[in-house]
């Protein structure tokens, strides 16, 4: 099966050490992945290299093609940690911020009918239909968020690539949110690369993990990864409270079917 | 009084030459405002001291002079945010002291200030010549051009930089060239408002339009409408009570921004 992202050996250091080292991966078409791990264990700097914001070393290929020759870019929706204009003025309407998640054939080409049809379609996706005629700086972080998602799905892509979308939504929101990518995977078949600490609510979706640490301690299977005894030990160093909170509720952590319930003392799985 | 006022051949230069330095500060002023790089058009026009004091060394067109001046700081800008990874206003911070100190230290090597100088530090639009507009022209033609090419590209990169590259968007070529109109425009804007406050008309009319418009689109419009008037009214003022005309358009500017700040908040206590 061809692969959607191909990662090769990638590295990548901003100043003397490295953030990112050996890493290497494939990830399917219909892949769910919850790319989970520490702070600055190099999660967004690995989105960042796969969308080509950052140049590293190591062979990143996407839909087949090297990322810095990759021109079909409305295959891929991206949608990032924090909204880019939360704090300031900028007086462009929701439609406008959603027409440019699609890519034009010529620069100054007009948004068409069927521009407005996509945009209002995925908006609509997004509960956020009500939205289309407001300032967008208007809008609160969540309402910003719910847009900002629908620019990232109005060109259907084939990849959706998140960092940490849910952060800025209330409950009631991040559940409705996952449950569309949800969807957005298991009945339109589109691949998800989602960075994420909610592995509880976000768990009973996804179908891989992927945990980095500046390497790649595990990539696979969501039952393999309840299993793993390197990741186990790894969990305790930076989460143990959000799988004792899920324990707590009688739950695996990571929504696996794997039947454990554990207690709040009890290392996982192990 | 105010048929006067036009029917005089300097101050018909002047105000056409004004006019084209309006359009061309504040249009590219919108996006550096947008992008938090509103302060380039101040480094920018403090490096204009040392191609304005080489000039006046060498005894060439201080404006001539400026050009390459400008040009190389405006690159040097840009490497150093692209290079050594420091943020644009510690970039144009750098950029600037160094045009400052090189002028300063050129003008002291020429003998001092004199009249020619002080022209181009506070402005002199009454002396601007048929070149200077017909420069201003082209400039203006060639940033229409570009601007009506790369407008969607530009709102892009303005609004989310990381999320126009995914959409394949040339950002860093796009500000590069925007920073190059900017350069230019600032050489221009020389003799009409001075080296001190040419970054006024890059930086105010995009603020006052960007309190005041709903569109992006307005404030485009808003920002070449407000800087013409701004120095309509300024050449008008400084002609009828013989003061400063660069510092006089700049307050005329900054009285349109008092106004549409104050609307703005009358307007928002009215709404509730």
């Amino acid at each position: 099966m061809p692969s959607i992202i191909h990662a090769r050996n990638i590295r990548f250091k901003y100043t003397q050490h490295w953030v990112l080292d050996g890493v290497s991966f494939r990830v399917r078409p219909g892949d769910y992945v919850g790319v989970i791990g520490p702070n600055g264990g190099g999660k967004t700097t690995l989105l960042k290299l796969i969308l080509g914001l950052e140049k590293g070393e190591g062979i990143i290929k996407l839909f087949g093609q090297p990322v810095d020759q990759f021109t079909a870019w409305q295959k891929i929706g991206y949608l990032a940690q924090k909204s880019p204009v939360s704090q300031s003025r900028f007086p462009i309407s929701v439609e406008e911020v959603v027409l440019m998640g699609l890519c034009y054939d010529s620069a100054h080409k007009e948004a068409t009918p069927e521009n407005l049809r996509a945009v209002h379609h995925a908006l609509a996706l997004t509960h956020a239909e009500n939205l289309a005629k407001q300032i967008f700086s208007n809008l609160s972080i969540g309402q910003q968020q719910r847009v900002l998602l629908a620019r990232a799905l109005v060109s259907n892509p084939e990849l959706l690539i998140l960092d940490e979308p849910s952060t800025a939504l209330d409950a009631g929101s991040r559940e409705m949110f996952f449950a569309l990518l949800g969807e957005l995977n298991q009945k339109h078949g589109v691949t998800i690369l989602l960075i994420t600490h909610d592995t509880g609510e976000v768990g009973k979706y996804i179908s891989k993990f992927m945990y980095i640490d500046r390497e790649l301690v595990f990539f696979g299977d969501k039952e393999e990864f309840c299993h793993s005894q390197k990741v186990a030990d790894k969990l305790g160093q930076f989460a143990q409270h959000t799988i004792d909170h899920l324990h707590n509720h009688g739950h695996c952590p990571l929504g696996c079917t794997c039947g454990h319930t554990h207690s709040t003392q009890e290392a996982h799985h192990d | 009084m105010i048929s006067e006022f036009l029917s005089y051949g300097f101050v018909q230069y002047g105000l056409v030459a004004g006019s084209l330095v309006a359009v061309i500060c504040a249009l590219p002023g919108v996006f550096l405002v947008l992008k938090r790089l509103s302060l380039i058009g101040d480094g920018l026009s403090h490096v204009c001291l040392t191609g304005v004091a080489l000039g006046l060394v060498t005894q060439t067109s201080p404006l001539y002079m400026s050009v390459p001046v400008v040009l190389a700081a405006s690159f040097g800008i840009l490497q150093i945010m692209d290079k050594i990874k420091i943020y644009g206003d510690a970039a144009i911070g750098i950029v600037s002291a160094a045009g400052l100190a090189v002028g300063i230290l050129l003008t002291a090597l020429a003998g001092g200030f004199n009249t020619d100088l002080y022209g181009f530090l506070f402005g002199s639009i009454l002396t601007v010549t048929r070149a200077e507009i017909f420069g201003c022209a082209v400039l203006l033609g060639a940033l229409l051009l570009f601007l009506l090419y790369g407008y969607r590209d530009l709102l892009a990169a303005s609004f989310d930089e990381a999320f126009a590259l995914t959409r394949g968007v040339a950002v860093k070529r796009l500000h590069t060239i925007l920073i190059l109109f900017t350069s230019l425009a600032i050489v221009l804007a020389l003799k009409v408002v001075g080296i001190f406050l040419v970054s006024a008309l890059i930086i105010i009319p995009p603020v006052t339009a960007l309190l005041l418009a709903r569109t992006f689109k307005q404030v485009l419009w808003l920002s070449c409408g407000l800087a013409l008037v701004s120095v309509w009214v300024g050449v008008y003022l400084s002609f009828m009570f013989n003061i400063p005309s660069g510092a006089t358009i700049i307050l005329v500017s900054l009285l349109f921004l008092l106004i549409a700040y104050v609307w703005t908040k009358i307007g928002r206590s009215y709404a509730r």
